[in-house]
């Protein structure tokens, strides 16, 4: 191809941006008098057909179209990649034909799209209301996914977490399901390695991470014995709390998918606000990302003997520092079924990713605090 | 004064580490003559291109936020010659350098680039991969960079900020080519300070008194030393995390005790890569004498030396890794044994801090606070009493 074909490039950039959703390989309009301008890589090219697709007959939106094509890929991936089929000067990456990028690569894009509109939605107003003296004082340690849920409950209840000499309480589960909880909370907080890697990183060195290990996380706050308690019957615990019940909801575990976008999300979403403000803006996405019924990471199989042999020595300390326990310590060993599935595969967060972008209801819908 | 903007992109392994650090230290020499080297800290521009860029960096990124915009605003208010230098600015994408140029306002933006032969710079990146936890071998090294279709991200990388030909088109193509200065390192052997006449040429600091004292270099590894280092990735980059590996891998064991071993055979390339380095260098600079850019140098630079003693780093013997190994052990004891005397010297501060506490609640009466105090706490009507209390004291406080 020659000048024609630039033209060409530049005709189904229009016709992109005005919602058309023909591959390039399939693009045939050469008749459109459209200087060729810089294009932009075949993965801001290829994200918006697919954003275009996911908005089916809506009205175009040029606009979003725009930020799409002008919207920088985020961390160490491929280049922005050139349109097969054009001509070019013998360097810099080999032209692709835009179907064919993956989405890996496509996900690069559409997570700084979803954080720049998280980062321009701002943090939801925290609920608070004035902390009712005769409340139980407590300090919430373990599972983090119902740990962060619980303060903000109990905060909106008036019963915030400390004050003096406060019972520890320790949140367990099964480590397995503790293990995953903590990474899926990391990815809502400041981001993570990927899931695998982070096991990896953990098993490699033999040791559990500080959320993790009840034993440690309780010592670190220097309680005395009796205002311990160690919690694996969610049931009860709500006494331990000094209230009558808690909602279920506080326990759901976002899925694998919504995790591993959050961690892309949170990594850029590091570039735009200063560190202070990234985990409110965090908590605000894992309240408002949508749902898609994928389960959460689940520990693969090569992972189980050292989660087995980890959840037994957990215990055994647990047991040895004699802390009251609320429920039975047997409950920490693992106890999912192996994993077939132990994380999202980046065609399911990509699907997320453009849902998100295409559906601004996640954006616009009212929350506060909780 | 008119206003220009020097913008130097690239690329890595050319001495830019000396040259930051000479600027850096220089500022305010350099503001006495109306050069604005904009930087609060050493990795600023770093950070500014982190920033530009989109490019989570192990956890620093976080530092980054608004350091693109800030350093393009300093650089608009000065009246004189500006400099921005950092070489991951070569991997740029066309709208990043869009973005870029844009935002430096009106002024005469000059375009900078060194550069060096391929037949040095691809060991010496692959030296930077080790450096930066990788584990790859050499020989996987090469074939991924020589894999046309640069599908790795290793190999994706490498050519975004070591492809001459594409860095000058990608970051100079809407830039009048003599206001792209191509600057070569000199071939192996040359004089020491010719790299530096070149960069004093091509930013203007020829007649400045500056500190040219190196402070801040990027050193490079020989043979048995990036073998060794890239032995130990393999065991502890799944388990030390980058805001570890940095000092004491990169920093203590890379940079401090391995880059010693000024004795030891340095890393070239096999026969047949070099041959194919030549071939790629020769294309190159025929393309770049066609550009007709302000050269630094000769282009000829960029040729590289002829094929010489290849020693492999991949077969590198058990007993040449010896003497390097027992180094690197060495140096991390006498880190260890460092950071033990920082604990023990903190731990004494804590227990200084507890005692004072304790001396200073050692009365009677304070005693008995505590005992009404902790007798309360034990009941919800006694924990309402306190909160009561303590509203109360701190509305006659307030």
């Amino acid at each position: 191809m020659t000048g024609d074909s630039s033209g060409s490039a530049a005709s189904w950039v229009e016709h992109l941006r005005h919602g058309g959703t023909t591959p390039w390989l399939a693009w045939a309009d050469r008749t459109t008098p459209v200087a060729a301008p810089t294009l932009p890589g075949a993965q801001q090219l290829e994200l918006l057909r697919r954003i275009n697709l996911a908005r089916g007959s809506a009205v175009p939106d040029p606009a979003l179209a725009d930020r799409v094509l002008a919207t920088t890929a985020a961390g160490r991936g491929k280049a922005d990649l050139p349109l097969v089929g054009l001509p070019r000067s013998g360097f810099g990456p080999a032209p692709v034909d835009p179907a064919t990028v993956g989405a890996h690569e496509l996900l690069r894009v559409a997570s700084v799209l979803v954080a720049d509109d998280l980062v321009a939605l701002g943090a939801d107003p925290v609920c608070t209301t004035w902390a009712r003296p005769w409340r139980r004082r407590f300090r919430l340690v373990g599972d983090p996914v119902l740990a962060t849920g619980l303060r903000e409950h109990l905060r909106a209840l008036g019963r915030p977490e400390g004050g003096p000499r406060p019972h520890v309480v320790a949140l367990g589960a099964p480590l397995d399901e503790l293990l995953a909880r903590t990474w899926t909370q990391r990815c809502f907080e400041h981001g993570s390695k990927p899931w695998a890697e982070w096991l990896r990183f953990w098993r490699e060195r033999d040791q559990l991470p500080a959320r993790v290990d009840l034993a440690e996380s309780v010592a670190r706050w220097h309680p005395r014995r009796p205002l311990v308690r160690v919690v694996t019957d969610l049931d009860r615990l709500p006494r331990e709390l000094g209230v009558r019940s808690l909602p279920s909801s506080l326990a759901r575990v976002p899925g694998a998918d919504q995790a591993e976008l959050a961690r892309r999300v949170a990594a850029v979403v590091g570039l735009r606000v200063p560190a202070a403000e990234r985990p409110a803006l965090m908590r605000t996405l894992q309240r408002r990302i949508p749902d898609s019924g994928v389960a959460p990471v689940g520990v693969p199989d090569r992972e189980r003997d050292w989660v087995a042999s980890s959840a037994a020595r957990m215990t055994r300390h647990l047991t040895r520092a004699g802390y009251p326990v609320v429920g039975d310590l047997a409950d920490l060993a693992p106890r999912s079924a192996p994993a077939t599935v132990t994380g999202a595969d980046d065609e399911q967060v990509l699907d997320l990713a453009i849902r998100m972008v295409v559906d601004p209801a996640w954006r616009t819908e009212r929350q506060v605090g909780q | 004064m008119s206003r220009k903007v020097l913008l130097h992109v690239g690329c890595p392994k050319t001495g830019t580490s000396y040259l930051q650090d000479v600027l850096f230290r220089n500022q305010s020499l350099l503001r006495e003559h109306d050069i604005l080297y904009p930087a609060d800290r050493f990795d600023a521009h770093f950070l500014a291109a982190l920033d530009l860029m989109t490019l989570p960096w192990g956890g620093i990124e976080t530092e980054a936020v608004g350091a693109w915009d800030r350093l393009a605003a300093e650089v608009r208010e000065w009246h004189g010659t500006s400099i921005i230098s950092h070489e991951i600015f070569a991997r740029a994408t066309p709208t990043q350098v869009r973005r870029a140029l844009d935002s430096l306002g009106d002024a005469e933006v000059h375009l900078v680039l060194s550069a060096r032969d391929l037949v040095r710079q691809v060991p010496a990146e692959w030296q930077e991969n080790v450096k930066h936890r990788s584990h790859i071998t050499y020989s996987r090294f090469l074939e991924t960079i020589r894999d046309p279709a640069r599908e790795s991200r290793i190999g994706s990388w490498f050519w975004a900020v070591q492809e001459v030909p594409d860095i000058l088109e990608r970051w100079g193509s809407s830039l009048p080519p003599e206001r792209v200065h191509l600057v070569t390192l000199p071939p192996s052997g040359s004089d020491r300070g010719e790299l530096w006449r070149r960069f004093e040429r091509t930013f203007g600091l020829g007649d400045l008194p500056l500190d040219l004292t190196a402070e801040r270099e990027n050193p490079s590894l020989g043979v048995p030393e990036t073998s060794l280092l890239r032995t130990i990735n393999e065991r502890v980059t799944s388990i030390i995390a980058p805001p570890d590996y940095r000092p004491l891998v990169r920093e203590v064991l890379a940079h401090q005790t391995l880059s010693r071993g000024v004795a030891s055979a340095r890393l070239g390339l096999p026969p047949d890569a070099h041959a194919w380095a030549r071939d790629l260098s020769r294309s190159w600079t025929a393309v770049l004498a066609e550009r007709g850019y302000d050269v630094v140098g000769s282009l000829d630079d960029l040729l590289g030396p002829e094929p010489g003693t290849f020693a492999d780093p991949d077969t590198t013997a058990a007993d040449e890794l010896l003497a390097p190994a027992l180094d690197a052990i060495s140096a991390l004891l006498v880190e260890g044994a460092r950071l033990r005397a920082v604990e023990e010297r903190l731990h004494e501060e804590l227990r200084e801090a507890r005692e004072e506490r304790d001396h200073a609640r050692a009365t009677p009466s304070y005693r008995v606070r505590r005992k009404v105090v902790t007798t309360l706490e034990d009941s919800p009507a006694g924990r309402g009493t306190l909160d009561a209390y303590r509203r109360a004291k701190g509305r006659l406080r307030g």
